[in-house]
């Protein structure tokens, strides 16, 4: 492989926009990427594939230039790199869209989508006057080419107020006003309903049509396969596996990404007999959802799903005691207990593991003992009320164990671990409550296929033990996997109630999905 | 969410619709503005002698040195820091410039003493600027520090004496009038040249932040700092830009500050910061950084100085004055915390 500009380069599905070349990465003691070699054609889609830990991030900081490799090189459009700065990646095309899609949130739409051209102009010398008339024809013409309305009001708006779907398409619009010739997507689907997926599908298959290459990672397979292109896999810093997504089925991707044989297979056979623990009954909250009713038995584990504007966030809160409902009635054990708080919701034994576990959820700079004991501070009193440290330990070393988290000792702080780690000491504090009823909110978000696994098994033998629990998520296959009933949710009320056990995902797809257009048109 | 709902709503192409806003959150100057004008009618109507030219010019002349500072202040929220340093920066600049003149050059052009007060309060202040980058310290600690370094430098080894008479040309520079107005009673305003120094300083400050790259870098910077080095921003170069700045700001305030006081004390100034963020602060900026105007700081500015200056005209004790800023300060906070909140 060497530089070349020559005639060939006419015909540029023959040329690799980006080469790889022998890329090693180490981080003190770790190993992160270990001969890491590939090729990006230009108007191709890849799946960057691989459990938490396996060096994707930092192969795509390589890419963008964020960080340095070791050893190795890199060959753009013809040009060798051993490393790239971050504007030197931008200028020879390469966009990375990181989950938090790199948008400044202050400035407006028009400045984040057409900046970085001007940037790149001036070789990111700032004291340079920028030219208002371009930037404005730069942002309108790539909104447009994302179906985002280009006129003056939403260029104008900053960024920060708008729904994570346009930021989203937003940050795709900047893609293109750089013309790029690569765009790297780092879990884009993560915070999307379907419906906006399938939006950004669109788009992206635009972008291939006039010779972009689009490099995702995801964690979600099913999406990948919806998408098609190449699959790349990495397992332990090393590539294992690349080729048309076609040629592998899902368990053989799984086994690739994590070496080991998994199964999708459903764990729940039917209905639950256990007794009612949760009952609702006529739930409503104003513009939020109306008139849900539901049980949930001791040992069952219920599914909610539906989109984003459903109402399943705003009645998972309000079970949380987060935002409580103002009407029907909650019963627990029979009991109306008046919710006005988490801590009321505690108190009656319901555990609540958030979305978003960095931002609502974890202390991540704290270790993961303090981690596990903030919900049960008042049970761990020793001595003058003071906190008895050894408890909390104790209570810590049994958590690890029992969820069999990652972790060489409890005062690891919890940004250390990986992300279904993390996820699994979120749980271990909720259920060091003892809790009745677990209401998981997209249990496995953001958590790779062999975390989601263990998540799994440890949610089933809960569920064997006796506690409730409610599981709300986009992630049909999971739902489906995990859930003796499903409880679909749409504009505020519940629209269906399905039995898992032999339900075919594509039948739920379309009653989570299909319906609503129809709804829509009429 | 709302908005989710709407782009989810259309099937096939997509809608996004413009979030609506109200008021104050697209223009925070305005409740600036609101509140000067509430001001000015409640001491107008208790007292008639404040609707008068002389009180423009009062306020003008003492907004001059506060308003250099606090273009200074506002570059350095829109950045995302804060710099506490400025005023120490500005005595140090005005006193040691004011005792070297008097020393050597007596008769120095003032062309001259404020070029080189710009000089030295860049360089100190862009001190500031790679310490905060290198040590990727908060620019809070950093600055308290340097406060507290350039003040002791100032008083060890350039000297705690006041000069009561300052050199000539800033004593000239000082007298200067840009307009007279003489009143039916025969009493004379006067509007000194000094305005001017804002005037411009102003003018400079809006160009940079609306239309030039740095501009933009600093508003980035003050939205998120990661984000903005992804980007491929040089936040060396702007760390240093701003607080140099800042400093460049400040030195010239210092000298303008002793022309109009005519007297240089090393004791002067510091102590002031806080009223000088205050008056960015009910400009619009967002402490939090990434936001702010010229117009809302320079009508920030103003409000402060109405409300220190003419509030004794309707007979309220000076004694006042901080908790009526302070009242401000806390309305404009939930004013403009509303703009957050989805």
């Amino acid at each position: 492989m060497t530089a070349n500009d020559s005639p060939q380069s006419a015909t540029t599905n023959a040329q690799p926009f980006l080469d790889v070349i022998g890329i090693h990465k180490r981080f003190g003691g770790v190993h992160a990427l270990r001969g890491v070699s590939l090729a990006i054609m230009p108007g191709e889609i890849y799946h960057l594939l691989g459990e938490n830990g396996c060096g994707k991030s930092t192969l795509i900081k390589i890419i963008s230039g964020a960080q340095p490799p070791d050893e190795g090189d890199l060959i753009v459009a013809g040009r060798r790199y051993h490393a790239l700065k971050p504007l030197e990646s931008l200028a020879a095309g390469i966009e990375t869209v990181y989950q938090d899609l790199s948008l400044i949130p202050n400035l407006s739409v028009a400045e984040n989508v057409a900046l970085t051209e001007q940037l790149v102009a001036t070789d990111g010398r700032l004291l340079r006057q920028f030219d208002r008339a371009i930037l404005k024809q730069t942002a309108t013409h790539a909104l447009e080419a994302v179906g985002l309305p280009s006129d003056a009001d939403f260029q104008g708006t900053p960024v920060e107020l708008l729904p994570i779907a346009t930021r989203q398409l937003v940050a795709i619009a900047r893609a293109i006003a750089t013309k790029a010739r690569m765009v790297i997507m780092d879990e884009p689907t993560t915070a999307l309903t379907q419906r906006e997926v399938d939006n950004l599908i669109r788009v992206i298959n635009g972008l291939r049509a006039s010779g972009v290459a689009v490099l995702f990672v995801s964690h979600k397979l099913d999406e990948c396969y919806a998408i098609g292109g190449q699959v790349i896999i990495l397992r332990d810093g090393e590539k294992v596996a690349q080729g048309p997504i076609v040629d592998y089925t899902k368990a053989e991707l799984m086994q690739l990404m994590t070496g080991k044989q998994l199964d999708g297979r459903r764990y729940r056979t039917g209905a639950a007999t256990g007794e009612v623990v949760l009952q609702a009954k006529h739930l409503g909250a104003s513009g939020a959802f109306e008139d849900v009713s539901f049980e949930l038995r001791r040992g069952e584990i219920l599914g909610l799903t539906g989109l984003l504007d459903s109402g399943r966030n705003e009645l998972a809160l309000a079970l949380a005691g987060v935002s409580p409902a103002d009407r029907g009635e909650l019963l627990i054990d029979n009991e109306a207990p008046h919710f006005k708080t988490p801590a009321d919701a505690i108190a009656k034994g319901i555990g609540y593991v958030p979305e978003d576990r960095l931002s609502e959820g974890l202390f991540l700079d704290k270790p993961i003992r303090d981690n596990v004991v903030t919900a049960v501070l008042n049970r761990l009193r020793g001595r003058f009320g003071m906190l008895d440290a050894s408890k909390g330990d104790g209570l810590a070393e049994h958590t690890i164990k029992d969820l069999q988290i990652a972790a060489p000792n409890i005062m690891l702080p919890v940004q250390s671990l990986s992300g279904g780690n993390q996820q699994r000491v979120l749980i271990g504090r909720w259920l060091a409550i003892e809790p009745r009823v677990l209401v998981l909110h997209g249990p496995t978000v953001g958590v790779d296929v062999g975390s989601k696994d263990t998540i799994y098994r440890i949610v089933q033998r809960l569920a064997e033990n006796g506690l409730a629990v409610l599981i709300i998520s986009d992630d049909l296959p999971e739902l489906l996997q995990n859930c003796d009933r499903i409880l679909l949710m749409r504009k505020g009320h519940l629209a269906g109630e399905y039995a898992a056990a032999n339900l075919e995902e594509a039948a739920l797809y379309r009653a989570l999905v299909g319906e609503e257009s129809q709804e829509v048109a009429a | 969410m709302s908005a989710l709902a709407t782009t989810a709503q259309a099937a096939g192409t997509m809608t996004a619709s413009t979030p609506r806003r109200g008021l104050f959150a697209r223009h925070p100057e305005l409740f600036t503005l609101m509140l000067i004008v509430l001001v000015s009618a409640v001491v107008g109507s208790i007292n008639q002698n404040f609707f008068q030219i002389s009180t423009i010019f009062d306020i003008l002349r003492s907004s001059t040195v506060t308003g250099l500072f606090a273009l200074g202040v506002l570059i350095v929220l829109a950045a995302g820091g804060i710099d506490v340093s400025f005023t120490a920066i500005a005595v140090l600049t005005m006193y040691a410039i004011t005792k070297a003149v008097l020393g050597y050059w007596p008769e120095a052009p003032f062309f001259l003493i404020i070029s080189f007060g710009a000089l030295i309060g860049a360089l100190l202040g862009a001190c500031n600027g790679f310490l905060i980058h290198r040590l990727k310290a908060p620019s809070l600690i950093v600055t308290i520090g340097t406060q507290y370094l350039l003040r002791g430098f100032l008083l060890t080894f350039v000297g705690t004496l006041f000069f009561m008479v300052i050199p000539q040309s800033m004593d000239g520079f000082g007298r200067i009038a840009l307009l007279n107005y003489t009143s039916a009673s025969g009493a004379t305003a006067i509007l000194p040249a000094s305005v001017l120094v804002l005037a411009a300083a102003a003018a400079v400050t809006w160009f940079l932040l609306n239309r030039t790259l740095m501009g933009r870098a600093i508003y980035a910077m003050g939205g998120s700092l990661s984000i903005a080095e992804r980007l491929g921003y040089n936040l060396r170069v702007v760390h240093i830009f701003v607080f140099g700045y800042v400093g460049l700001l400040a030195g010239i305030g210092g000298i303008v500050h002793a022309s109009t006081i005519r007297l240089a004390s090393p004791f002067d100034l510091v102590g002031t910061e806080m009223d000088v963020i205050a008056a960015v602060i009910l400009g619009g900026a967002r402490i939090t950084g990434g936001t702010g105007t010229v117009t809302g700081t320079l009508l920030g500015v103003i409000l402060v100085t109405l409300i220190n200056n003419v509030m004794i005209l309707a007979g309220v004790p000076s004694t006042w004055q901080k908790a009526v800023i302070g009242s401000f300060i806390l309305l404009a906070g939930a004013v403009f915390a509303t703009r957050k909140k989805k």
